[in-house]
Parts: structure tokens; sequence; C-alpha cells
């Protein structure tokens, strides 16, 4: 298995795992919040992208390797921007469908099973485009 | 992936990215070191952010240093984990739980001994 198929893997794995009182716990304690994050990635450093990305409404932000949809959803939901989810593992972006729903933001938030170097979309469609800790 | 990035964006789009990287000028021993120790999505060593930034296409390229929140989270993940090592233990099964606090361990040694930083970079498509 290459690296990359085996981080793949490792993601899918993990974002397959129950979501347990103690993972929440546990994440609210490292992150500051249960957005779904499992890398390092603070709510305050998710706060320092919105004016690095200029983020408003209206902004179509790109969110790549956007897991359980940290931070796009979040930065979706405090900017009022519009947020496409790029990811490859199925789990990651069904409960990122779930987080933008229960987060009411569906009519802005888009989803598409991708990897990072074969993005499916026409040139010069975003605002701004976000990753975190994917390359 | 920055190419393709430049190419999505449109002219003065912003890019903004966290990265946990190896840094330059390390010996063979200790690259080797942080390459374990580090995340299996690692940047390898060799031409550094910055300069993979401009040859995407991107300009006004910043670097911001957060070095010291990821050894933070790392060991606050390591930390909050092994109190819960019971429950977690059991959803994620042993080995895994095991192999995941002995990773933390590995990496928040590799970060305070100058093997791994985090940054986030940010920059601009040309316009």
């Amino acid at each position: 298995m290459t690296r990359n198929k085996d981080t793949i893997s490792r993601f899918h794995d993990r974002y397959s795992l129950p979501v347990t009182d103690a993972a929440l716990a546990v994440e609210r304690e490292v992150i500051g919040a249960n957005v779904g994050a499992s890398g390092y990635t603070t709510v305050a450093q998710a706060d320092a992208l919105i004016p690095e990305l200029r983020l408003r409404p209206g902004t179509l932000l790109l969110d790549v390797g956007a897991g359980r949809g940290w931070p796009g959803i979040y930065l979706a939901q405090e900017t009022g921007c519009r947020v496409v989810l790029a990811d490859i593992p199925a789990p990651g972006l069904a409960a990122a469908v779930k987080r933008a729903r229960e987060g009411r933001i569906s009519d802005r938030a888009s989803f598409v099973r991708a990897a990072a170097e074969h993005l499916p979309f026409q040139s010069g469609m975003f605002d701004a485009v976000v990753h975190t800790d994917t390359l | 992936m920055l190419r393709a990035c430049n190419r999505l964006l449109r002219p003065a789009g912003r890019i903004a990215f966290y990265t946990i990287f190896i840094p330059s000028g390390l010996s063979q021993a200790e690259y080797r070191r942080a390459a374990r120790a580090g995340p299996s999505a690692v940047t390898s060593r060799g031409r550094q952010q910055p300069d993979l930034l401009r040859s995407a296409g991107f300009t006004g390229v910043r670097e911001i240093d957060v070095t010291a929140a990821f050894l933070r989270a790392t060991r606050a993940w390591h930390e909050a984990r092994a109190r819960y090592a019971g429950q977690l233990s059991q959803a994620e099964g042993e080995a895994s739980f095991r192999e995941r606090q002995r990773d933390y361990r590995l990496q928040a040694r590799a970060i305070e001994a100058g093997l791994l930083r985090r940054s986030l970079f940010v920059a601009e498509r040309a316009a």
C-alpha cells in the first residue's frame, strides 16, 4: 500500500469510529469546541483564517481535505460565505454533511469526493482556498 | 496540489493553510527521525513552502509560525486521551489507542527537538 493510500485508509477508519462522550470531551479540551476536528487547528487558529482569506457573505471558499468539515463548515457559519468541501474518505464527508445540516448552512455548503491532486472544478471559480495539514 | 489550487482561484484570490513540515538543515539521521515522528501527511524536506507557493504562481507569501501551539495541542491530545483511556480504548481498539498515544509522544519529542514545525502560510494568486 502506498503512503498516500495508507493515509487515506487511516483517516477512513478514524472517521468511521463512533462519536463517544469521551471523544467529544477530548476534542473540546484540545480544540476548544466540538467541530469534528482530529488534528491541530484550534478554534482560535480557525478564527485567524477569516481575515486572511477575507471571507464574507457571498465569498466562495474551497476546503481541500475537509475531513469531517473542520474548518470549512465553521468558517461558513461564522462569515456567511459559501463553501465547497472536498475529500476522499466517505465517512468524513458524511459527517460534514450532517454538520452542515445541524448548523443550518446546507444551502451554502457543497460536498465533493475528490483528491487534492485532482479537483474537478472550473478554473478561477473560487475566491479562497483553505486546508489544514493536508500537505 | 498548490498549482491546482492556484488554477482554481480567481485572480487575487487567497489561499491560507496550516501545514506541518520538516525544517531544512537537518542531518540525515534527524530527518529520518522527524519523518518517523510526524503525521503521515507531513511534507518532505527539500523546497520549502514559500518557494513552492511562488513557483505555483502565488504572490505576497507570508508565514506565521505556530509551532508552539502545535506542541501544546500534541501534548493536549495525549494527556486528554490518557484521562479517557478506558472509553477510548473500547471505541478505537486497544492496539489502535496505544499506537496513537505512542505517536503523540514521539511527535511531541520531535517538536521539542526542533525536528517538526507547523506554520500558517498565506498567499494570493497573482492578479
